[in-house]
């Protein structure tokens, strides 16, 4: 147990940048900006200025929505164009941007290694993907230097979209009013958004297009869309969620920061978070109602957060466990939200991938549909059902800071980890 | 008599698979285990384990994209799927005759913004998801065909 603990302090220490392992140093000589403490913060709203109100709102109302603007210009030129509500998301790896949002903004297409054009199809857990180009882009996040990356061009008219992107199983995004986003910026704790698994085998994410026909491909790291903070010269090692708290009932909206880098600056140390090692699939272990959501002892069982989730999403309590009847589900349409006849206290915890190190977390969960009756669209205490595990969603970056640490660019996939 | 010997047989196929690396998926929901060939695209899956609990068996078809994990009954029958990996598989494919059930059930299924999740529920078979990026999973099952005593959460 003590030679456990000792090592894992070590590997701790190792992985943290700042305490003498990774990059980094101790000592803040950022590039560009000069002495600037706000080289590498951007701001963050929840439903707020970064938003488009008009995209909230034609997408049928879209609550718990964290917001930035991101800066895309053609590669080698000053033709620009800043782009809002642009999704801030902690669940997945790289920038993508509908079409129409890139306006009269030309990018240069990525081929594949038969020359064809790279294409894409991400698909997400509630049956929606993404589907189109991958395209080098010239990206600005705030005052941090301009990097040049692969983006994924959201495009569901691109060539022919695969049957692992359409109909009649998935429902492509195909713009922003419906969606209620321009975009998705992945900052989540990989660097790539497939890794090294698509290098050598043809998964079915990556397409090469050879006209209308898209055949299924390999593609080199180099080629795969990718978080563009790991780009950056420096402050690239990590990113920061800070966000206020929300007291139970709600806001309107809410403002905040995303910091780049963690322990390269004077504003972005752990101070006193504590980091929680992430596996291979980024995910670590949360322990709620006598459940243990492990992924070493369940493969569909590992625990994750994921501020593009707009809730806590977890197994209602069943009939066997403590907080059994607690929380029933909604009438009618919103039947995968929680509807419990009033707000009700819960606490669950979160442990590192390995078992350690453990911390018991607070969360509250209202009833939903009084709280969406409400004028407000943040919500600290919204959650829902899902089987399988707990996905702690954007509740759960109000009102704490959210490190998320990447994967070590020298040794793909180790070192991530979350820390608050 | 008729299901002992028929399980004497399955046990013995059971050890026949054991040691011989197959390139086809396994089978379908409702459907005999490895009775269908199912899947002739499936030439990077290979049949990788079997294990045996309680009143039923788990096979496991690993390749790279993902791993797909068939439960199977003491008759035969495949009364659930789980998965997870990069991408999903073949849904329609491992639903057999119970796709057009969930397709329809799909498009009556309201998708809220935000949430990254889904339950599809039709009476013969229900479709759960959850997941993000490189770590999407899943799974489906017929609730008629589960095995009195067996629980959807062995389903995983």
């Amino acid at each position: 147990m003590k030679s456990n603990k000792i090592l894992f302090l070590l590997f701790v220490l190792l992985v943290l940048p700042g305490c003498g392992g990774g990059g980094g140093g101790g000592s803040s000589s950022s590039s560009g900006g000069g002495s600037s403490q706000t080289t590498n913060v951007l701001p963050l709203t929840v439903n707020g200025s970064t938003c488009d109100s008009s995209l909230i709102a034609s997408s049928g109302g879209y609550i718990n929505d964290p917001c930035v603007s991101v800066t895309v210009c053609t590669p080698g030129s000053s033709t620009c164009v800043t782009i809002n509500s642009i999704l801030l998301d902690t669940g997945s790896y790289g920038l993508r941007i509908f079409k129409q949002a890139l306006g009269s903004v030309s990018l240069t297409q990525v081929t594949s290694s038969s020359g064809s054009p790279l294409a894409e199809c991400v698909q997400y857990a509630d049956n929606t993907s993404d589907w189109g180009p991958v395209q080098i882009a010239r990206v600005s996040l705030g005052n941090e230097p301009a990097v040049q990356v692969p983006i994924q061009v959201i495009d569901a008219t691109f060539a022919t979209i695969p049957s692992s992107c359409g109909p009649p199983i998935y429902t492509p995004d195909t713009k922003p009013s419906d969606e209620g986003f321009n975009g998705i910026l992945g900052v989540g704790p990989f660097i790539y958004d497939c890794g090294a698994i698509c290098v050598t085998s043809s998964v079915g994410q990556y397409y090469s297009c050879s006209g209308s026909t898209c055949t299924s491909t390999v593609v080199s790291l180099a080629s795969q869309v990718q978080n563009p903070v790991a780009s950056f010269p420096t402050d690239n090692n990590g990113v920061i969620v800070q966000l206020p708290g929300v007291a139970a009932g709600g806001t309107t909206s809410l403002t905040g920061s995303i910091l780049f880098g963690i322990g390269t600056q004077s504003n972005n140390s752990l101070s006193g978070a504590t980091a929680y090692p992430l596996d291979q699939n980024g995910n670590f272990i949360t322990i709620f109602n006598g459940v243990s959501f492990n992924e070493a002892s369940n493969p569909n069982s590992g625990s994750f957060t994921d501020s593009g989730s707009n809730g806590l999403f977890f197994p209602s309590p069943s009939m066997s466990t403590p907080d059994a009847g607690e929380l029933p589900d909604c009438a009618g349409v919103y039947s995968f939200w929680f509807c419990p006849p009033s707000t009700t206290n819960f606490s669950a915890t979160i442990a590192g991938a390995s078992g350690s190190p453990t911390k018991s977390v607070s969360f509250q969960i209202g009833n939903f549909i009084s709280l969406i009756n409400s004028p407000n669209y943040v919500f600290s205490d919204i959650g829902g059902n899902v089987s399988g595990t707990f996905d702690w969603g954007l509740p759960f970056y109000l009102g704490r800071n959210v490190y998320i640490g990447f994967e070590k660019e020298s040794s793909l996939g180790t070192g991530q980890y979350i820390a608050y | 008599m008729k299901t002992r010997i028929y399980s004497i047989f399955f046990a013995l196929g059971l050890l026949m698979v054991c040691f011989i690396s197959v390139q086809r998926v396994a089978a379908t929901l409702g459907e005999p285990a490895g009775s269908i060939e199912s899947d002739r695209k499936a030439l990077s899956t290979v049949k990788r384990g079997v294990k045996v609990r309680n009143s039923y068996t788990v096979y496991e078809i690993y390749s790279e994209a993902n791993s797909v994990r068939e439960y199977v009954s003491s008759l035969g029958i495949v009364f659930g799927i789980a998965w997870n990996g990069l991408v999903y598989p073949d849904i329609t494919q491992l639903l057999g005759s119970y796709a057009g059930e969930y397709q329809k059930a799909l498009q009556q299924t309201l998708r809220q913004k935000g949430s990254r999740h889904l339950r599809v529920q039709s009476p013969g078979v229900i479709v759960e998801q959850w997941g993000h990026m490189r770590s999407l999973q899943g799974r489906a099952y017929a609730p008629a065909l589960i095995p009195s005593g067996v629980s959807v959460d062995e389903i995983k």
